[in-house]
């Protein structure tokens, strides 16, 4: 490839457009890669914003053609893609679509894949940069990362890149989080690793970063002075249907949602303002929060700032739900939980004193992820009226699903001649704003990869910081003689009753979704 | 130019279009009445976006239009039809919701208040504009009138954003020497778009791809020839695309133009010289580009969505890329040579 700059380019300055690329999905014929990763890139081609002379190959253990694996995907598109599914688009995408077939412990796959991959580049007339998506189990991600290694594959050829996505969970503990980034740090360099959390591809997580950082209203205020508590809640609505207990049951929501999505979220409220919006400033600025956390050691400081619980037979919205230990692929014996709380605590300057709070948890009464700022009162009230009104405090909410949106709680005068407040709530909503619905996370994030752009991903320290923290709870939990005991809350209420008493005791509540 | 229109051509059915007569000021208190009859309305806005036009025949069309892109882009419309010449002076004001579906029940809406201002003058319609604008919202401006005329700059000068379509102007030169004037005044701090320039914008982008492949784009110096194949009516839209290419590959090639009378504004491109072709070709009834590329042995095809078609999608499209309009606004003074 010649070092010259196609001059057209400048058309697509506010665009993501990387160079000629083939990406390979390991762990092809999975849900992934049929409901999320294909719909992603033909999205991405129905915008032209997919690099030219793309091509994907499905690596996966099943014996199929490129016809039949092909028609697989498009019914999956047909079904899942954002945007519809037009035939025309689908018949010259799908051409750039591939399968190889090997076992992932098979190095002569690895090497035949290397044949194909030379081959593509020999039609392009030029060496393409190389995206190796890790989608399978985790389980057989060593053995895939040592195949590339020995096939030569880790390595861009002519110049150019090659990388890898490595999909969640990235380990299971600190240890095998430090396993895996060993084995991936002796394949690729941790700039071309690309841990991916789909969260942070959600709109609304990427608003986070604007919302503070572009308004002056709010960060001179985003600091323990005037913010009394921080709350992230994350809510299902939904347990272990469709055979996820048989996952769930060996990770919990402690390990499945807060070590990954919730710290991201948590980074992203609590970060110091990055230097510049390079990937590496803005990650630098995120695993300083999460080395910043308190560390909660032993069963004592976890039985009083974490509260673990598992719900029982109750309803959620008029259905009849199972307890946990009831459900399909669930231990009845099971210890795992699938619903955490936690207080923490931030040790910096900026959020001395500020408890976050955390809940996450499965048949909740619905579905939600926000992030609520809850700002401290004033400190001197003129109006009779203020200590009648709960919850009078200026609220500050971050919905990140659904319904992606901003809401500022304040008070106001209620017309009349008494002086009397009222809540009143400005709320902006993206889908009510925006009649254009938002790309999916993964279009984003596999442009981003694409294009270079890791500020979207997490890095080897923040995963580590993250599990090191969450270690010392399980371990808690899990490997001492007095562990703090599991809760129990019926099936489609907001959790056990202690999980109320962890903000109760500080005087105060948990924001009713 | 527009022909401007007596105020007798207006169309009762036209005008029945524009929602609820009210006087002009009373408006801000019926669109109040308007939210309060229906709880279920969801009022939204994020900029003000005011059509100006001088001919009464599009009356109809840009009502249209304003319906489709508050569908995407939720604001307060104005829908401003001035008739200068008309007599006697008349003033009247129409509102209207614009709603859209939302989570299947509700509906959100945004507001539209239309004008039609006989005779008066330039400091009329600044006037009634400025007293209908949603605060703190940006203003954005399509100027479909001739820009030499009632383009004030204390009009101007409120602008965030200048929307015109310079395909439309029968005499391109004059308007991009007004337009380029306007820019030149230190209170200006508009961006400027023009739907002309966005209709090639994914034009532009199968051709960076055709140039991405690495033999190609080590030919490029070989390129010689420019062929564009634009409908009757845009080609201002061909020309801004040639300036374009020039201005990108630092030369001059052999221009060539083809008229259409029916199909796509832009239909085909091509870009060659020896051993080397870039074409970009876009069938009548097609939402994409077929792109080949063809270098030596080498050849490559793509197929990539083509640019839209309606002026209100061209608007919409406008409206989702915020930012600066450098690019455009860099190449004016190269446009406005070429025209000479």
């Amino acid at each position: 490839m010649s070092d010259l700059e196609n001059p057209f380019q400048e058309t697509l300055i506010s665009r993501h457009r990387a160079e000629p690329c083939t990406v390979v999905i390991f762990g092809a014929t999975g849900d992934l890669t049929n409901r999320k990763l294909i719909p992603a890139f033909y999205n991405i081609a129905a915008c032209g914003d997919l690099p030219p002379q793309f091509k994907v190959v499905g690596f996966a253990r099943r014996d199929k053609t490129d016809e039949v694996f092909r028609t697989e995907l498009e019914a999956g598109n047909r079904k899942n893609s954002r945007q519809g599914h037009n035939e025309e688009l689908w018949s010259s995408f799908s051409q750039c679509i591939h399968y190889h077939r090997s076992e992932f412990e098979d190095l002569d796959g690895y090497k035949s894949l290397r044949v194909l991959l030379d081959e593509f580049d020999k039609e392009r007339g030029a060496p393409a940069n190389r995206l190796f998506y890790l989608a399978s189990a985790p389980e057989a991600f060593k053995s895939i990362l040592e195949m590339l290694r020995a096939a030569g594959l880790n390595e861009g050829v002519g110049g150019k890149w090659a990388r890898v996505v490595c999909e969640k969970p990235f380990g299971k503990d600190l240890a095998s989080a430090r396993a895996l980034n060993h084995v991936v740090a002796e394949t690729f360099e941790e700039k071309d690793t690309y841990r991916i959390d789909h969260y942070l591809g959600k709109e609304t997580a990427q608003n986070i970063m604007v919302l503070r950082f572009a308004n002056a209203l709010f960060e001179p205020n985003w600091n323990s002075r005037y913010i009394d508590h921080v709350q992230i809640t994350c809510a299902e609505n939904l347990g272990m249907e469709g055979g996820r207990g048989g996952y769930y049951d060996t990770a919990g929501a402690l390990r499945d949602m807060v070590q990954n999505h919730l710290f991201q979220l948590l980074s992203l409220v609590a970060m110091e303002p990055p230097t510049d919006l390079s990937a590496d400033s803005v990650r630098d600025e995120k695993v300083k929060v999460i080395r910043a956390l308190r560390p909660l050691i032993g069963p004592e400081a976890v039985g009083k700032n974490v509260i673990r619980a598992q719900y029982t037979a109750g309803s959620v919205d008029g259905v009849p739900r199972v307890g946990y230990r009831q459900e399909d692929r669930v231990n009845p014996q099971s210890n795992t939980e699938p619903y955490v709380a936690l207080r923490l605590f931030i040790d910096t300057w900026r959020w001395q004193g500020v408890p976050f709070y955390i809940r996450v948890g499965k048949q909740l009464p619905k579905k939600a992820t926000e992030i609520s700022v809850h700002f401290k009162k004033p400190p001197q009230v003129p109006f009779a009226t203020n200590n009648l009104i709960k919850n009078s405090e200026n609220t500050l909410v971050i919905r990140i699903q659904p319904d992606e949106g901003i809401a500022l709680r304040i008070l106001c005068k209620q017309p009349g001649q008494a002086m009397n407040m009222q809540q009143v709530k400005m709320d902006f909503r993206y889908s009510s704003s925006f009649g254009k619905a938002s790309p999916e996370a993964y279009e984003r994030l596999l442009l981003d990869a694409m294009a270079g752009d890791a500020t979207l991903f997490a890095r080897r320290d923040e995963v580590e910081n993250a599990w090191k923290f969450i270690d010392e709870l399980e371990k808690a939990w899990h490997k001492t003689d007095n562990p703090p005991p599991m809760r129990e809350y019926p099936a489609g209420s907001w959790g056990p009753k202690e999980a109320d008493d962890l903000l109760r005791q500080d005087g105060r509540e948990w924001r009713l979704l | 130019m527009q022909t401007i229109m007596a105020a007798s051509s207006l169309k009762d059915s036209d005008l029945g279009r524009l929602g609820l007569e009210t006087p002009i000021s009373r408006i801000e208190s019926e669109l109040k009445k308007l939210w309060e009859n229906d709880e279920a309305k969801t009022r939204a806005s994020l900029i003000n976006l005011a059509i100006y036009t001088e001919d009464s025949s599009v009356l109809a069309d840009d009502n249209a239009l304003l319906d489709r892109v508050a569908a995407e882009h939720s604001c307060r419309a104005l829908l401003i039809l001035a008739l200068p010449e008309a007599q006697p002076p008349r003033a009247r004001a129409w509102i209207q919701a614009l709603c859209r579906p939302y989570h299947g029940r509700q509906a959100v809406c945004s507001e539209q208040i239309s004008f039609v201002l006989e005779g008066g003058d330039a400091t009329q319609v600044q006037n009634i504009v400025f007293a209908h604008l949603n605060s703190d919202l940006p203003l954005v401006v399509w100027w479909q009138a001739d820009i030499t005329k009632h383009f004030h700059e204390r009009f101007y000068s409120r602008i965030d954003t200048l929307i015109i379509d310079s395909a439309r102007w029968s005499d391109p030169a004059p308007q991009f020497d007004a337009l380029l004037a306007a820019l030149g005044e230190e209170t200006a701090r508009f961006d400027v778009r023009d739907l002309a320039w966005t209709r090639s914008h994914l034009m532009r982008t199968a051709l960076a791809g055709c140039f991405q492949d690495a033999n190609a784009l080590q030919n490029l110096s070989k390129l010689r020839k420019l062929t564009i194949t634009h409908l009757k009516g845009q080609r201002m839209t061909a020309l801004l695309l040639a300036a374009w290419i020039n201005r990108r590959l630092d030369m001059s090639l052999e221009l060539e133009l083809i008229e259409k009378d029916t199909g796509p504004a832009l239909q085909r491109l091509i870009l060659e010289g020896e051993g080397v072709r870039g074409d970009v070709r876009r069938d009548c009834d097609s939402s994409f580009v077929h792109v080949c590329t063809s270098c030596g042995q080498h050849e490559h095809k793509e197929l990539l969505p083509a640019d839209a078609d309606s002026d209100a999608e061209l608007v919409n499209e406008q409206l989702s890329r915020r930012g600066g309009s450098t690019l455009y606004s860099g190449m004016l003074p190269l446009i406005r040579a070429m025209l000479k």
